[in-house]
Parts: C-alpha cells; sequence; structure tokens
C-alpha cells in the first residue's frame, strides 16, 4: 500500500519547440497529448502510464511540481488525513483536473516543493507491449531512456539560522508517505548535520532525494538506461546535439548509478542514470557518507565537486 | 580573425578581457577561451548564475532568460544573463551571480580565515 514510484514530474521551460526537441531527441520521449493551455505530455517507451512529463511554457526555468504514484485511491484518503495530522494542509483535486489522471492529493513538502500523489492513470502500455514483448521497440530514438526514475529536490539550509529544511523534509517522507532512508550525508562538526539523503519506495535505492542548498529549487530529474554502454551512447547523442553537459559520465558513490548530468535547453538539469545499483530493503543498513567522503560519494572517480552540481540549478 | 567579426569583453573588476564572435554568446565564448570571471551554470537561461550588467557597449540577446533570476526591471538597467548575450561592440562586464557556495559545496574543505 501507500507510495509505489514517482509518477510524473511538471517542469517550466522557456521554449517549447526547443524543449520537445530535446526531450523526444536527446531522451527519445514520445509527445502523447497537448492540453487547451498549450502544456505538453511526454512519455518514455518503457512506461506503461500515459504519461510521466509535463512541459509548461513560461518566462522561467523550475520545477511545478512532482507527482509519485500511490496503490489504491483509499490510499489517498488515508495519507491526507496523516499528512494533516502532521500539520500540513493538503487539497484533493478533483478527477480530470489532470488529463488522463484521478484524483490528486495536492501539498507542500517541508521544503516547500509542490508534490501531488495519485492512483489513477490511464494504462496505455509499453512500447513493447504486454503480450510476447520484445525487449526493446525498433523506433528508439536518442538515448532512448526507459522511464522518469528519480528526483533530487534543493532544500534550504543554513545551520547558523538553524534551518535545515534536508531534514525536515526526510523525517516528513518518512514518518507520513514511509519512504525509507537508503543513504545520507552527515555533515558538521558533530558528524550529525544531516546535509543529504536518498530514500526510496521501490526496491532501488533512491525515488527522491534532498540536498542542501542556498535556496529551494529543482537540482534535476532522471532517466534510467540499463547500464554503462548506454550511458556512453547517451553522451554521445548529447554531443551530436551540442547539449551542455555539466558532468560528463561517471559513476556515483551514493546508489552506485552510472551517470551524465546535463541540461535541458532551459537550464533544467536533467540525468540519465543506469543500474539498479542494489536491493533497496527497508531493513538494509542505512548507509552513511562523511563529510570528508562527501564528494567521493557524490563523484566516486575523482572524488571532487565537478561542473556546477552545487551551483546551478532551477 | 578570420570570418566573423570578434568583439573584446572586458571584466574591470578582475582585468579578465576575452573575445567573442558575432553571434557567440559571451558565456559560451569565455568557457571555450578557458577563461574564468564570469561564473558558469547552466548556460541555458535557466539557472541564473552568469547574471551580469552591460557597463559599456551592446549586446543582444541569443535566447530567452529565467525571470526567476532577471526581472523586468533589472532588465531595464542593462541586466542580463551572459549565457543568453551576445556582443554588437566591444563590452564591459560587471559580475552580478553569485558564486555563492553552497553549505554542500563548503563541506570537507579548509574554512577560509
Amino acid at each position: 500500500m501507500g507510495v509505489m514510484r514517482i509518477g510524473h514530474i511538471s517542469v517550466k521551460i522557456m521554449d517549447m519547440e526547443a524543449a520537445i526537441n530535446h526531450y523526444e531527441k536527446v531522451l527519445g520521449m514520445k509527445t502523447v497529448h497537448t492540453d487547451e493551455a498549450g502544456n505538453k505530455y511526454l512519455k518514455c517507451w518503457d512506461e506503461w502510464d500515459k504519461y510521466s512529463l509535463i512541459l509548461q511554457e513560461t518566462d522561467q526555468a523550475g520545477l511545478n511540481h512532482v507527482a509519485y504514484k500511490v496503490e489504491k485511491e483509499s490510499d489517498l484518503d488515508e495519507l491526507q488525513q496523516r499528512i494533516e495530522a502532521y500539520g500540513i494542509s493538503t487539497e484533493m483535486l478533483p478527477e480530470g483536473t489532470m488529463p488522463f489522471t484521478g484524483r490528486l492529493l495536492k501539498f507542500n513538502l517541508p521544503s516547500g516543493h509542490e508534490m501531488r500523489l495519485f492512483a489513477t492513470k490511464e494504462c496505455v502500455g509499453t512500447d513493447v507491449g504486454s503480450i510476447n514483448p520484445d525487449p526493446w521497440p525498433d523506433d528508439i530514438r536518442g538515448s532512448g531512456v526507459h522511464w522518469l526514475d528519480h528526483c533530487l529536490l534543493m532544500c534550504e539550509m543554513d545551520p547558523e539560522k538553524g534551518v535545515n529544511k534536508v531534514e525536515e523534509s526526510t523525517k516528513f517522507v518518512m514518518d507520513v508517505l514511509e519512504f525509507k532512508l537508503a543513504e545520507q550525508v552527515l555533515v558538521g562538526p558533530e558528524g550529525n548535520i544531516q546535509a543529504a539523503t536518498w530514500l526510496f519506495r521501490t526496491s532501488t535505492p533512491h525515488d527522491i532525494a534532498f540536498v542542501a542548498g542556498p535556496r529551494m529549487g529543482l537540482h534535476h530529474f532522471a532517466f534510467f538506461l540499463n547500464g554503462w554502454s548506454d550511458v556512453l551512447k547517451s553522451a554521445d547523442v548529447m554531443a551530436k546535439n551540442k547539449v551542455k553537459i555539466d558532468v560528463p559520465p561517471t559513476r556515483h558513490g551514493i546508489t552506485r548509478g552510472e551517470t551524465i548530468y546535463f541540461f535541458d535547453p532551459s537550464g533544467n538539469r536533467n540525468e540519465t542514470f543506469a543500474g539498479l545499483g542494489y536491493l533497496a530493503q527497508p531493513d538494509r543498513p542505512v548507509v552513511t557518507w562523511t563529510e570528508d567522503q562527501l564528494w567521493r560519494g557524490i563523484f566516486f572517480h575523482s572524488g571532487e565537486e565537478s561542473g556546477s552540481f552545487t551551483t546551478a540549478y532551477t | 580573425m578570420f570570418g566573423l567579426s570578434a568583439h573584446q569583453v572586458a571584466i574591470p573588476e578582475t582585468g579578465e578581457s576575452f573575445a567573442c564572435k558575432d553571434k557567440e554568446a559571451l558565456l559560451a565564448a569565455m568557457v571555450k577561451l578557458g577563461r574564468k570571471g564570469i561564473p558558469v551554470g547552466c548556460l541555458n537561461g535557466g539557472c541564473g548564475v552568469c547574471k551580469v550588467r552591460v557597463l559599456r557597449g551592446e549586446v543582444q540577446p541569443t535566447g530567452p532568460i529565467s525571470r526567476a533570476h532577471v526581472s523586468a526591471e533589472e532588465e531595464a538597467t542593462r541586466v542580463t544573463l551572459a549565457c543568453r548575450a551576445t556582443p554588437t561592440s566591444d563590452v564591459a562586464l560587471e559580475i552580478l551571480g553569485k558564486m555563492k557556495k553552497s553549505f554542500l559545496a563548503q563541506c570537507g574543505k579548509p574554512k577560509a580565515n
């Protein structure tokens, strides 16, 4: 019961034509719907629900909301009570508020980011179908990403003012949404300041992550690839399309993922992320990265800060 | 230089200067030359770290910039993002973008005195 996985992410972009070219040609998604307001809905080939990405053209970049799918409609009612009891106000958006989607439970994380939960979205099947399927479809474009995998939200952190929205948001999703903690970064003189967390509901190490920053924002959203050779091909696709790569192919110590960070044409950071990492289970010991090994955790090969990881986000 | 004409881009506060061709974004030119001075982020107008004020000379936009980082009022006072502006003359820039290191970026490094 409860939250199953990330369902979709709605992001702001500044040039729809450029964004569609990026998400279709570079990532390999398909546009499945345009609503009356002109927002575009896209889907990856290995996803079975109708859409996982919504693009809204406006005058800035960044997150509108991130949505997670719960197992049953009744979960929405139960979670609404629990979230309200925790002291966070909610709104139940009626079916049809978003196309092809049932009711949505809308609220803000302690960090301020808008999260929505839903149980129902039109199931259209993967591009290989469910009867004697091929392992992959013939019309894959670009990186051919399988599915929207996770997002990382930057949360306000200022220890001198006693502000730590990483810790607050982590506690909320654990206590109320029953996310489990896979890995964390602990810093400070006492080694007790939770500066970053990776949490899961699936059996992979993270479905959501929170990292400390000077202001709240969207750090990145990631799409799944099978393995290292797919990551290399994805980097080739980016070079062919002159995509701005933030961090070229490498491995994360945290989650063990193989990765590329890059930017969409409006500056939203994307990641193509490969590997299932390890079997994440509620009883698996939490992995802790200490302050002196923090960057080894983030970029395992170099052990150093790379690109604009902590400075640039939308 | 052959081909497109180039303009000089100066950053008075650091003494840095570099060449930027017509139609090339200020920030892209700096990165390509391996120069430093303007903070580098997404290069696509979204993150705001390369915010500059044009002190002298003229620039043209090369694409949209995020209103979350540059307001219309600021834009009217010659503030823009270096990733989305190309010079049409020699220019001088003031760096406004904060390389404000996040708490995480400071972790594990010696503290400044």
